[in-house]
């Protein structure tokens, strides 16, 4: 009961997830919320290295990028069954997360984003000019969708839409049980002063580089649903623009938190699909509000509701204390 | 922070879902363009009164890098349209129907086509969508037939009309045809050695790829094989140095106009005193404005003809109109999309309806033989099997300073 | 002609860029520890003021740089006060976030303004002039000797004024210069408008041999990172010269190993030196 209690809103958003495609069958409004199902899993992962860890990593449209050209060179050109080229893929983003993370994580705070920035563009360069692998900016044609498992096949626009959340729950679960074990914590007091954790005898450097190697996963398999699900990949996708709308939505829902990621990418794209006009020029909006919510909301929407809260309960159990101790006064009198 | 936050996302679900569906009428005006937004709610009141209403689709880029292309294809399809409707319409099986351009921008990428196609299909009910790019007609042929629309696109990539799309136009010509004639040209003007310096898009690509067997087969050489990026280059003349280090004869070159005549100056600069043989998109008419009339850089290059020095009787009151509703010379991009307009509601006509996609794309060949002599912008002759539109082309060549037209048979 | 010698004058001619671009950053960065992610945008905006003021008010090429100057600077010290100065005392991601922020509202500002078109800026100096086997235009060479003019200004500057002197004693220290009593708002502020200056003169000497548009900062901010961890982040000297190493290794790179390539370069060169050196080449110590 307790634990139902406990994880309300979560399980308030899965049944209304779960129950979503039931009163629509509009097409459009299920793309576009897969869509942004696919973008959060990404976003977790950002999350969990800038989030939690503190490192801001540039380089994760890079990492998708790498998972969802894997998963359509893999299942393309050498013909390798479906869900097998899937675990390929995730496994392939999740080395190069490694040994890049090996090497970034060396270098710290400026250093570790302008290098990530660096490893992001050399991503999106080879991708780009390697036209022989990746049909450079043709683009890569003819991804397949996801193959049956047993009976379900994944053919319509509703089974995709199950599928995909079924991954964003895992990756959900996953990231409330990692972030509130002591793993988790520690990653916070890396965050907060890597000296510090260092002194209390944490190993920063391993630590964050499961951190790191953990993002890198998050955005492979987000890449990897991606190529499925669009079935066609241009370079455009490890461009650092969309590092930086992943950093967007990030920072909107509320970096370090664990429903920000949800909140931000949701909200984001179904606002500027909602407002076409905006398409064009959404940064001249978000550009500022980037800039505003790390000046007084640095934690997002999400964080700005916990303090409110917070704040709230704070001043009714003064209050509390308050009339109570008059009462306790008046009583002495 | 419990419930506050559940209430959120619910609230978002519902908005968005009680929201949306009153957005037929909202999502017409939408990706207006910037600076021509007055026309487009303009548009929707020349839908002529009375009649049924037909959604003709679109999605392409009408922002970022590919805004101004984007637009110039948008210009063809709003001047047909409203030149259609100011007619009455079209009649389609004893009843009058009036047609209107619902545009979705998609700033060049393919998941965004992907969801615009789809949103097109939900909330208009486009029987076709126009899609100016390869990579978003590839997101879209994914489902088009499925969904039963015809998808109108403007790319000269040959595989998208070889894929057994049986929903595909392909508007314009494929590039092969221009190869050839504009190889024997130079070769034989300038001499065999062939310098490639194509930009690093797909047009460019498609081009190069075509080009250096053609070349090598009529028994020229082809000395450098190199790209340039007009985005991320600094310098141009880092790479034309390299291009000219082996003497070529002719270079070739093109993208936008006006990277192109950077290129192309750049090249003179170096002290290039061959010919340039440039592949579609760049228009000599613009490289020499953009250069501010310099005859002695383009002369002896080698280009598709502009439409605008290919005036007949079929596309004279087009450019006409567009240059007095623009202010500028109409390019290839937005002859083809008017023309292409015009293809689709004479087969509508013929068809018989105006939603059965499969009905209109089998009746795109008869539909093409009824348009009007005097909105025949190019000299197409057919529609074929796979949905290809088949052009006669011409070329413009530069001697001594003039831009000159050239029929391929010469 | 004499393709070495083409490259090696290329290639002075883009590190001549490069370095300006790279000074500007290198200075913020050592007066406040900000890598200021939005001087690829300042850069682009010094670019389109100097081309609009050019072709709408149809002043003259210097003059429409020095109003260009002007106002970037002027962006530059509004970013320092709005942005970075409220920022002071916050984690060092949120400067970042922050910059990548303003990169984005410039970018997408000026596209509302002017499109997204390319353009190109003409210039008088469009001359030819041809010695020991290469081939210039007169505004190549107007490049490589105002990068030098404006290196020795800023040289003279730095050493020889008072307000200069207060730049360099709160790069190499904050808290002692703060002793001496300098203004750390007015040093931070100037620092800003210079680091803006010379974007705009950058891209103003620039431009007439590239084109001018939206995205025409990315790249060379990018370089300018890398250029600025090799020379030192802070450096003064350390940006003039690794932007100069920068240009010959991409045009000489062009050339002998793959042109498709060329761009790459500058990212491998960065990471080779960030895997072998964490803290970058010449680090002043951990700060």
């Amino acid at each position: 009961m307790s634990m139902i209690k406990r994880n309300r809103i979560a399980l308030i958003f899965l049944l209304v997830a779960l129950m979503a495609p039931l009163f629509t069958d509009n097409q459009y409004y299920l793309y576009i919320v897969t869509l942004s199902f696919i973008w959060t899993i990404a976003v977790y992962g950002m999350n969990l290295i800038g989030g939690y860890t503190g490192q801001l990593s540039l380089a994760h449209a890079g990492f998708f990028a790498i998972g969802a050209y894997s998963l359509g060179l893999l299942t393309v050109d050498a013909n390798v069954p479906y869900w097998f080229a899937f675990v390929l893929a995730c496994l392939i983003t999740t080395v190069v997360g490694f040994f890049v993370g090996l090497i970034a994580l060396r270098t710290k705070e400026h250093f570790f984003a302008i290098y990530t920035l660096c490893v992001g563009y050399i991503i999106y360069l080879v991708i780009y000019q390697w036209d022989e692998l990746t049909g450079g900016v043709r683009g890569l044609i003819g991804v397949p969708p996801p193959s049956p498992i047993g009976p379900i096949s994944f053919e319509s626009a509703e089974s995709n839409y199950y599928l995909v959340l079924a991954f964003l729950v895992l990756v959900f679960v996953f990231m409330k049980f990692l972030t509130e074990s002591l793993i988790g914590r520690t990653y916070v007091a890396i965050r907060n002063s890597e000296e510090l954790a260092q002194t209390i005898g944490i190993n920063t450097m391993r630590q964050k580089l499961v951190s790191f190697v953990i993002s890198t996963f998050l955005a492979g398999l987000a890449g990897a649903l991606y190529a499925s699900f669009v079935r066609f990949l241009g370079p455009e996708i490890s461009y650092t623009m969309t590092t930086f709308d992943m950093l967007t939505y990030l920072i909107v829902g509320g970096i370090g938190t664990l429903y920000g990621p949800l909140v931000g990418t949701f909200l984001i794209v179904t606002i500027t699909q909602s407002l076409q006009f905006m398409e064009e020029y959404r940064m001249l909006i978000f550009g500022p509000l980037l800039v505003f919510l790390v000046i007084f909301y640095p934690r997002g929407i999400v964080g700005g509701i916990q303090m409110w809260k917070a704040k709230r309960q704070f001043k009714k159990r003064q209050k509390m204390k308050r009339t109570s101790s008059t009462s306790t006064h008046e009583g002495g009198d | 922070m419990g419930m506050f936050l559940g209430g959120l996302l619910l609230l978002m679900t519902t908005a968005c879902s009680e929201e949306d569906p009153s957005s037929t009428d909202t999502a017409a005006p939408p990706g207006a363009p910037a600076g021509s937004g007055g026309e487009e709610v303009e548009e929707q009141t020349e839908v002529v009164e009375g009649t049924e209403v037909v959604n003709i689709g679109f999605s392409g880029p009408l922002s970022g890098a590919g805004a101004y292309y984007g637009n110039n294809t948008l210009n063809g399809l709003t001047m047909a349209i409203d030149e259609i409707n100011a007619d009455g319409g079209i009649e389609v099986d004893g009843e009058m129907h009036s047609l209107n351009l619902v545009s979705l921008d998609d700033q060049y990428l393919p998941d965004e086509t992907g969801a615009n196609a789809r949103r097109l299909v939900q909330e208009s009910d486009t029987p076709v969508i126009f899609v100016p790019h390869s990579g978003g007609t590839y997101a879209t042929q994914i489902f088009n037939e499925q969904d039963e629309v015809l998808l109108a696109s403007y790319s000269s990539e040959p595989e998208i009309t070889q894929q057994g799309n049986d929903l595909t136009m392909r508007i314009p010509p494929t590039y092969d045809a221009y190869v050839e004639p504009f190889s024997e040209y130079q070769m034989e003007r300038f001499g065999p050695k062939l310098s490639m310096l194509p930009p690093s898009t797909e047009f460019g690509m498609d081009w190069a790829e075509e080009l250096k067997p053609v070349w090598e087969s009529l028994g020229g050489e082809v000395v450098h094989e190199g790209s340039v990026d007009y985005s991320m280059d600094t310098d141009f003349f880092t790479v034309v140095t390299n291009a000219l280090s082996d003497d070529p004869d002719v270079l070739f070159v093109g993208g936008s106009s006006e990277p192109t005549a950077q290129v192309m100056q750049q090249a003179r600069e170096l002290g290039f005193e061959g010919g340039f043989l440039i592949m579609d998109q760049a228009k000599l008419d613009e490289i020499d404005n953009v250069l501010g009339g310099a005859p002695d850089v383009i002369d002896g290059s080698v280009g598709v003809a502009p439409l605008v020095y290919d005036i007949h009787e079929g596309n004279e009151q087009f450019i006409h109109d567009y240059q007095e509703e623009h202010g500028n010379d109409p390019g290839s991009e937005a002859g083809y999309h008017y023309y292409a307009v015009y293809i689709i509601a004479e087969a509508m006509q013929e068809a018989g309806t105006v939603e059965d996609a499969h009905a209109i794309r089998e009746n795109l060949d008869d539909g093409l033989h009824q348009v009007p002599e005097d909105k025949r912008i190019y000299d197409v002759s057919e529609v074929d099997e796979q949905g290809g539109m088949t052009t006669e082309l011409r070329m413009a060549v530069v001697e001594d300073g003039e831009i000159e037209l050239v029929d391929f048979d010469d | 002609m004499d393709v070495l010698a083409q490259q090696l004058f290329n290639g002075l001619t883009i590190g001549s860029v490069y370095s300006l671009v790279a000074l500007g950053l290198t200075l913020v960065y050592g007066i406040l520890h900000i890598p200021n992610f939005a001087h690829g945008a300042l850069y682009m905006v010094g670019g389109y003021v100097t081309l609009m003021t050019m072709t709408t008010l149809g002043l003259p090429y210097f003059v429409a740089m020095f109003m260009s100057i002007l106002v970037v600077g002027g962006i530059a010290v509004l970013m320092e006060r709005l942005v970075f100065h409220q920022l002071r005392h916050s984690p060092p991601i949120h400067d970042k976030i922050a910059a990548i922020g303003l990169l984005l509202f410039l970018e997408t500002l000026v596209q509302l303004i002017w499109g997204a078109d390319y353009r190109s800026m003409t210039t008088p100096f469009d001359d030819i002039v041809s010695f020991l086997g290469i081939t210039v235009t007169t505004q190549r060479i107007l490049i490589v000797v105002a990068a030098v003019l404006v290196m020795i200004a800023l040289h003279l500057f730095l050493k020889k004024t008072m307000i200069g002197a207060a730049i360099i004693a709160m790069s190499q220290n904050r808290e002692g210069a703060f002793l001496q009593g300098i203004n750390a708002n007015r040093v931070a502020m100037l620092t800003f408008f210079i680091s803006g200056g010379l974007a705009a003169i950058a891209a103003s000497i620039s431009s007439p041999i590239n084109l001018v548009y939206p995205g025409m900062g990315h790249l060379v901010i990018l370089k300018a990172f890398v250029i600025i961890i090799i020379g030192g982040m802070g450096s003064v000297p350390g940006a003039i010269i690794g932007g100069y190493i920068l240009g010959f290794s991409e045009s000489l790179g062009a050339t002998f190993i793959s042109s498709d390539y060329s761009d790459i370069i500058a990212f491998v060169l960065l990471v080779a030196i960030l895997t072998v050196k964490p803290q970058g080449l010449f680090a002043k110590g951990a700060h």
